[in-house]
């Protein structure tokens, strides 16, 4: 990297605020996806909105490309550095700048962690809703790149529906507000465009966020069902009852099991576990409650199990929020996917997936977000198996051809990023590409902001990806994956 | 009309460099910036075909000449509808609306045409189409084409379809009319509770409060007698309305204030300055006739006022001059030429103007669609 370039990067952001050392860089070569890595060449850790704005200009003038992260959790190698390139850490910018209970407004910096919001808050009986599994570490600026949602969704919507304004350092070094505090600021929607832009059309230095007030009755149904399919319908028919709940919640016989190795959550065993929540109005609460009770156990739901307490349903949720990690348990390895289906199609999509698993040899396990057919199927595997690491993916990259299929998503949270770049053609023609890339163009007319991820590209999509390598880091014992 | 055929119709006119507008029932032709009459006009209204309507998956794509009130009408035989009530539903057009992102008081609850559309197929003026988004609720693969057609007012692309998120019909529904000389306290008031209303409607003329509540009908009834309760103990005079009266009383509302002469200006606030803006309109406006309606909650006011326009380009002044930059907006919706030539129809544009002028330059590169009609002339 040219030193006149990283000088005048010091020059902006102190010596402090730069990693050279090569073991320091270890840290940002990937996100949570840790199958793709990349060196940065420099990594740059701002303070604050000006440094950002700095750093970025720099890169502009010089032509260097340049990739923003917040805490790394995102799970499609969308904050995976580029090569020659620097990596802007974000998490020195921190702060909660501005509380305003009474227009239901927080404004942050992008680096305050997600569930710190609404920590913040909930004194005054507000919480933020967006609710991504990794809410205890990932960071608003990484929610508003990926548009992060949860398990709560269904009701409450994702992040875009809880933005209202953005600062935000355009791929040229201007600082720009998109959105205002208020609603309805007149204009082209640049908040709805940046938000899930993953991170290629700017930096964030700064969100307000909505808050939402805390509903006066929430509570939480666990039932066991002999199938999945068992299991699907009760969903329909709650769905089919003008019953809008907070959350609905599948997990299968093989993730059941790992989260109870993992953290003993006291699911009973079936082939199916299904969570259903319920908030809002306490008479409302009270009577819809007792039809999606009637429901499971018309659909052949056992073990029907209703928390009686907020220690009960914090057991039933930390049993479902730890699914993912607690996939270690069961399997040395494992490959995390994530579809969108139309929820009706589940039976049919499941059954694809169940005679891939014969075929494949390779054991899933589904965690599914049942109420908006965003299926997490986990594929296990053992990467001192040689070639299982490649089966592996292959099998997931299968699986979202059964999503699409069904008239689904390649991703409904974890984004498109380095990961799923070169599947969207699966998903999109090339004039629907070409049509975004008018937006990617706009803003970021020289490429540098992010380069390589959402959109395929031929030098990306040309060649096939390598097999796995384990971090350095794991070789040597330090780390594990999650 | 299929997407081809308006495909081609874009495309003929644009390899002409004729330029374009898009329309659908015309009920907001007087909105926007003046524009001189565009070279063709596109009418929509030959697709007005409900798509799909897949009721187990709550989502149903609608083409953009349908218009609201038709698409509702049909998504009801499963109990579903699309949850916005923007003014002239009964015959505003799908595209209409989302290109304005239109929306009315059961915002409060639902939000606006840019929180429930999930997919969009839309037409570029060069006769290229694409889509963006799809047809389920939770997906995060590429851009948003669909929400950067909402206020666009249709000067990047025509919409040919649009895929919407549904919520089920609520079976019963209770409203809650109070009157009182200060709404601020009981706005707090209800914001601080734990109540679920769809909707939170102010207007003036007396100044009241409207508070909806739709649910199953224990719920509706119980929080709608709690509102009432919570309005008698800040200072407010509180009936409950439901069946053929709170009918009545919701189209009367609904035709507030467009019924009415004199221009209609959209003012977006903090929700917290609903109350003292109203106070000072009170203040304000003795010397012409007026009237203020909006979601009290949310921060929108939709304030007609008449005089001549000498006299609205005085209030639209002293009103921006008082909203500091992303904290409020007034933009001018219906007016006389005169008004619009007077002051700016969408008053500041803040520091992202060049990003949406690199977007349309993108879009419509020879300024083609909608000229002079959309947000800040693009």
């Amino acid at each position: 990297m040219d030193k006149s370039f990283v000088a005048a990067i010091e020059a902006i952001v102190g010596r402090d605020g730069i990693l050279r050392d090569p073991v320091e860089l270890l840290a940002y070569e990937s996100d949570g996806l840790a199958r793709l890595r990349e060196t940065p060449s420099l990594v740059v850790l701002p303070h604050d909105a000006a440094q950002v704005q700095g750093v970025v200009r720099c890169c502009h003038a010089h032509d260097v490309p340049f990739v923003a992260r917040g805490h790394g959790t995102g799970l499609s190698g969308g904050a995976v550095p580029v090569p020659g390139g620097v990596l802007i850490g974000l998490s020195r910018l921190n702060r909660i700048l501005e509380v305003d209970i009474p227009n239901q407004r927080i404004v942050v910096e992008p680096g305050v962690i997600n569930l710190d919001v609404t920590r913040r808050v909930s004194p005054d009986g507000f919480y933020y809703a967006p609710d991504p599994s990794s809410q205890q570490i990932c960071s608003i600026g990484g929610n508003v790149a990926e548009n992060s949602g949860g398990a709560h969704c269904l009701k409450y919507g994702f992040t875009v529906h809880h933005v209202l304004a953005l600062e935000v350092v355009l791929p040229n070094g201007d600082l720009v507000h998109v959105g205002g505090a208020a609603v309805d600021v007149p204009g082209l929607d640049l908040v709805g465009v940046i938000v899930g832009s993953e991170g290629t059309l700017g930096v964030v230095t700064k969100a307000t966020l909505r808050l939402t007030r805390i509903p006066e009755t929430v509570r939480t149904i666990l039932a066991a069902f002999d199938s999945t399919e068992a299991a699907g319908n009760a969903v329909s028919d709650i769905i089919a009852a003008g019953i809008i709940p907070g959350a609905v919640e599948m997990m299968d016989r093989l993730t059941v099991e790992a989260a109870e190795a993992a953290v003993h959550p006291n699911f009973p065993k079936a082939e199916a576990v299904l969570i259903v929540e319920l908030d809002g109005s306490a008479v409302e609460v009270r009577e819809q409650f007792a039809l999606v009770e009637g429901i499971c156990h018309r659909r052949g739901g056992t073990d029907v199990l209703v928390a009686q307490n907020d220690d009960q349903r914090a057991r039933i949720w930390k049993g479902r929020k730890a699914a993912f990690a607690a996939m270690g348990r069961v399997s040395p390895n494992y490959y995390v996917q994530d579809g969108v289906i139309p929820r009706t199609k589940l039976p049919e999509v499941l059954r694809r997936i169940r005679d891939l698993e014969i075929r494949s040899g390779l054991r899933i396990g589904n965690v599914f977000h049942a109420g908006d057919g965003n299926l997490h199927p986990l594929v296990c595997y053992d990467e001192s198996v040689p070639g299982q690491g490649e089966l592996a993916q292959q099998v997931a990259s299968e699986i979202l051809t059964y999503c699409i299929d069904a008239g689904g998503s390649l991703t409904g949270e974890h984004g498109v990023g380095a990961d799923k770049a070169c599947q969207m053609p699966k998903m999109f023609s090339d004039t629907d590409l070409d049509t975004m890339l008018l937006v990617r163009t706009a803003f970021n007319p020289k490429g540098l902001c992010n380069p390589g991820k959402v959109f395929p590209t031929p030098r990306l999509c040309g060649e096939k990806p390598g097999p796995y390598t384990p971090h350095p880091a794991e070789r040597a014992g330090l780390a594990e994956r999650l | 009309m299929t997407t081809s055929e308006l495909a081609a119709a874009l495309a003929d006119a644009s390899a002409n460099r004729r330029t374009i507008a898009i329309e659908g029932a015309g009920t907001k032709r007087a909105w926007g910036g003046t524009a001189p009459a565009a070279d063709v006009c596109i009418s929509t209204r030959a697709m007005n075909r409900v798509i799909e309507h897949r009721h187990g998956d709550l989502t149903a794509t609608v083409q953009a000449g349908a218009s609201l009130a038709d698409v509702n009408r049909d998504l009801a035989r499963h109990g579903q509808w699309i949850a916005l009530d923007p003014p002239f539903g009964d015959r505003a057009t799908i595209g209409g609306i989302v290109a304005t992102n239109d929306s009315g008081p059961r915002r409060h609850r639902f939000g606006a045409p840019r929180d429930q559309i999930i997919g969009v197929e839309l037409v570029r003026v060069d006769g290229v189409i694409a889509k963006a988004g799809g047809i389920v609720v939770k997906n995060v693969a590429g851009y948003d084409l669909g929400r950067l057609m909402t206020g666009s007012f249709g000067t990047l692309a025509a919409i040919a379809t649009a895929t919407f998120k549904l919520y089920p019909i609520p079976p019963a529904s209770r409203t809650v009319t109070i009157e009182t000389s200060n709404i601020a306290p009981i706005v707090s008031a209800l914001a601080a509770s734990q109540l679920t209303p769809t909707a939170v409607e102010v207007a003036t003329h007396p100044l009241r409060l409207l508070v909806r509540f739709e649910s199953i009908e224990a719920a509706a009834d119980q929080q709608a007698a709690e509102a009432a309760h919570l309005a008698d103990t800040h200072g407010g005079r509180a009936t409950v309305a439901s069946g053929a009266e709170e009918t009545t009383l919701w189209e009367a509302h609904a035709g507030r204030p467009w019924s009415g002469d004199g221009a209609v200006l959209k003012l977006t606030l903090m929700p917290a300055d609903v109350a003292p803006t109203i106070a000072s309109l009170h203040a304000t406006l003795w010397d012409v006739e007026w009237e203020a309606v909006g979601r009290a909650a949310v921060g929108v006011l939709m304030l007609r006022v008449g005089g001549d326009a000498a006299r609205q380009a005085r209030l639209v002044e002293s009103l921006r001059a008082r909203l500091p930059q992303g904290r409020g907006s007034l933009v001018i919706v219906r007016a006389s030429d005169d008004l619009k030539r007077a002051v700016d129809v969408w008053g500041p544009a803040g520091d992202a103007l060049p990003v949406m002028r690199a977007i349309k330059q993108q879009f419509d590169p020879h300024g083609l669609l909608n000229p002079g009609r959309g947000p800040f002339g693009l």
